[in-house]
């Protein structure tokens, strides 16, 4: 297919520099006659990253300019990080944010986490927020241990995450959103091991080219998207109080670090995330005398 | 030319309406349910003379069973005078409605404007006792003394129309059937016989300007044994008008596989309820909103998948009970009306709200997990909980008890049975993690009720 053009360009080049271009258009021509001229990952032109409107700004200020202006529309990013790291703070933040500018936005909640008054408190218009409930099997015994190895390769788990990853790519087709969120989180590594790696690159399939920001949340990056960016992110609980009748928790200090597969953004920021209940509840009852 | 006809005393409204459909298809009601105007321009070339047309009006509500008077003018409120004033036929020539009204008394106008008017004692008190004497009156002088409502009166008193017959539309049934010489056993031939229904249906409503409110799908099952044959029938009700055959296909069939029918299926029947259609008007600065179309035929899918109540909007309930929601429909509105609303930016523009920091968010299990709490001094010291992943350890930092309580007067019982009563901590763990605990008060057990992330 091509013989004849690589000939082409060997023997332009050593004519000059100016024939070579004369050969590359060639190339292109041939390329493009037989419609090779888009790989699936080019299929559609990418948006320009320095298009605001072509991010979803994260809302927080440290964030943004960690990772100049937020994270890019039409690509898979992640946020990833253990317990009490912040992915759900963080989350919520920038589907408040979202949803303020007039957005909609999902969440593929595979577990059913969601807390709706967290979500409240962070601002969420939740009449714009679409909320795709999995089945919350953490109540059931051994849920997450030998009894879905019991249950064979489809125990509860995994059908949860096969229903959810479903759920998402249903969403994602439909298109309109400007958040589209995956939680992943409490799902146990072993089942999304088990998750072809293709999948990440069908829901990047799907988005690309569109306004929609996927994020995944997970407890380790997984996806790692070419166009997207991963945020691992850790959390340190802050307590206020210096007596165990005032004692509370006051909030939780946010460390992300943006870790780029091309390693055009990586940068690190840390942000403060106030815990709502430490103003709101009362004084804790005192339970014993000391 | 218009005629009105008027029913005796008892006269069907539907037969009357019936006999002058046979002359005229427009035909309005007016008054009360025993008299109709009907625009007769043209029916002269199919029926003779303003005469013959009234001799047949009577004689075709005869062979119904009715006895009405009927009458003919050039104008809708001429022909209404006078087949209220007078019985039998009346035919007035076109140009001399003035001349005929002229002897009517005055009180008939009360009839057709408006009985509840001041105006017609006001007239009377003035003098005037016919309608020729209000129609003599110098218009100018009438509307300085009376306003439009008087020239309007004076009009009508000359036989003049004041508003263009409005004829009334018959109830259209918006119903597709089709017999099927096979029994259909599966959803996906029943997916054609749907299509097929539902385009001539779409093109029904799109002749109309309607759309579908309500779907229904009624699958007449083939006869069992006993001779019985069962119907199964389903309604979706459509969040907005939709017309679009193939959305509602779609909607249909999410349904159907949701619920299927129990046998194989004969005879199909679908039908919608008509609702005016949508009119939408985009906005070039407003981020759109995908269409309600795309929406309903998202949402059905997703409850397919999922559960017809795990997919929607939360929204907040008025209570203090720990993790209380409900789902709503999720229908989000229009950009623009959230901008009207709330004064937010547009796309493209720059979010220049200040950057609030974030609300710590709670990962709440819908099922609190059972935990193991070992406590030292009244406090939690070490949590150990039987779950893969959750590992528990050491309390590291805790804060605590915050009672909470409540729907026991509704149900007999604590926690797990309607109502709840407990003691709230927050914990930190050696391995950073930071729960909520509680301690169920009426069975001293512990539970993870979330994680702070």
């Amino acid at each position: 297919l091509i013989r004849k053009p690589i000939f082409a360009i060997y023997s332009l080049l050593r004519e000059g520099e100016h024939m070579a271009n004369h050969a590359l258009a060639a190339v292109e021509s041939a390329l493009r006659d037989r419609k090779l001229d888009r790989t699936l990952t080019t299929a559609l032109a990418p948006l320009e990253r320095l298009d605001p409107s072509a991010l979803v700004p994260m809302d927080v200020a440290a964030l943004d300019a960690c990772v100049r202006g937020g994270l890019p529309r039409g690509q898979l990013s992640e946020l990833a990080g253990p317990r009490s790291s912040g992915r759900m703070t963080l989350m919520l933040h920038m589907m408040a944010a979202a949803t303020a500018r007039g957005e909609i936005v999902a969440l593929v909640d595979t577990l059913d986490r969601l807390d709706v008054a967290s979500a409240a408190a962070a601002g969420v218009d939740l009449s714009r927020l679409l909320w795709i409930r999995g089945q919350d099997i953490s109540g059931r015994a051994g849920s997450f241990g030998p009894a879905d190895r019991r249950c064979g390769p489809a125990g509860p788990t995994e059908r949860a995450l096969d229903r959810a990853l479903k759920a998402l790519n249903l969403v994602l087709q439909a298109g309109g959103f400007g958040v589209v969120a995956i939680d992943l989180a409490d799902v146990p590594l072993t089942a999304l091991r088990q998750i072809p790696f293709n999948t990440w690159m069908r829901v990047q399939r799907v988005i690309e080219g569109s306004d929609t920001a996927c994020v995944l949340l997970a407890a380790e990056p997984m996806a790692r998207s070419a166009g997207g960016l991963t945020m691992a992110l850790s959390g340190r609980g802050t307590w206020s109080g210096i007596s165990d009748r005032s004692r509370r928790l006051s909030g939780v200090e946010l460390r992300a670090r943006v870790v780029s597969p091309r390693k055009r953004i990586d940068g690190a920021a840390t942000v403060g995330a106030l815990a709502i209940d430490a103003t709101d509840r009362d004084l804790p009852i005192v339970r014993h005398a000391r | 030319m218009f005629g009105a006809i008027y029913g005796a005393e008892g006269s069907s409204p539907e037969a009357l309406l019936a006999s002058a459909q046979e002359f005229s298809p427009r035909v309005e009601s007016v008054g009360d349910s025993r008299e109709l105007v009907l625009d007769l321009s043209g029916m002269t070339r199919l029926f003779g003379d303003a005469r013959t047309i009234a001799e047949e009006l009577r004689r075709t509500a005869a062979e119904r069973g009715l006895q009405i008077r009927v009458a003919i003018a050039g104008t809708r409120t001429t022909a209404r005078l006078m087949v209220r004033h007078r019985a039998g036929l009346s035919i007035i020539e076109p140009g001399t409605e003035a001349d005929a009204l002229a002897a009517l008394p005055l009180a008939m106008l009360d009839a057709i404007a408006d009985a509840n008017s001041p105006l017609g004692m006001v007239l009377k008190r003035w003098g005037l006792r016919t309608l020729g004497d209000l129609a003599a009156l110098p218009a100018d002088d009438l509307a300085a003394r009376l306003g439009q409502d008087g020239v309007r009166w004076q009009r009508l008193a000359r036989g003049e129309d004041a508003a263009p017959l409005v004829p009334a539309v018959p109830d259209e049934r918006f119903e597709e059937s089709l017999d099927l010489e096979w029994p259909v056993e599966e959803l996906e031939p029943l997916a054609f016989v749907l299509g097929r229904l539902l385009e001539p249906l779409e093109a029904h409503l799109e002749r109309r300007g309607r759309g579908a409110a309500v779907l229904h799908v009624r699958l007449f099952l083939i006869k069992t044994a006993s001779g019985v044959r069962d119907v199964h029938e389903r309604t979706l009700q459509l969040p907005t008008p939709i017309r679009d055959a193939r959305t509602l296909r779609t909607l249909a069939l999410l349904d159907l596989e949701s619920h299927p029918p129990a046998g194989p299926i004969d005879r199909v029947v679908v039908a919608v309820d008509p609702t005016p259609a949508r009119i939408v008007q985009f906005s070039l600065l407003t981020r759109p909103l995908p269409s309600p179309e795309q929406l309903s035929t998202l949402t059905a899918r997703l409850q397919a998948l999922m559960g017809e109540t795990r997919c929607g909007s939360p929204a907040l309930v008025d209570s203090w009970k720990p993790g209380a929601f409900e789902m709503a429909p999720f229908a989000p509105v229009e950009t623009s009306d959230i901008h009207a609303k709330n004064d937010t930016p547009c796309v493209g523009a720059v979010h220049e709200a200040a950057h609030a920091a974030p609300v710590l968010a709670l990962r709440r299990f819908r099922h609190p997990v059972p935990a193991r709490v070992h406590v030292a001094d009244g406090k939690p010291v070490r949590v150990t909980i039987d779950r893969r992943g959750m590992d528990g350890g050491g309390v590291r930092a805790c804060a605590g008890p915050w009672r909470t309580s409540g729907d026991w007067w509704h149900t007999r019982g604590g926690e797990g049975r309607g109502g709840w009563d407990r003691d709230e901590w927050d914990v930190t763990l050696t391995d950073g993690a930071t729960y909520r605990l509680f301690r169920a008060r009426d069975t001293e057990q512990w539970f993870v009720d979330g994680v702070v992330d």
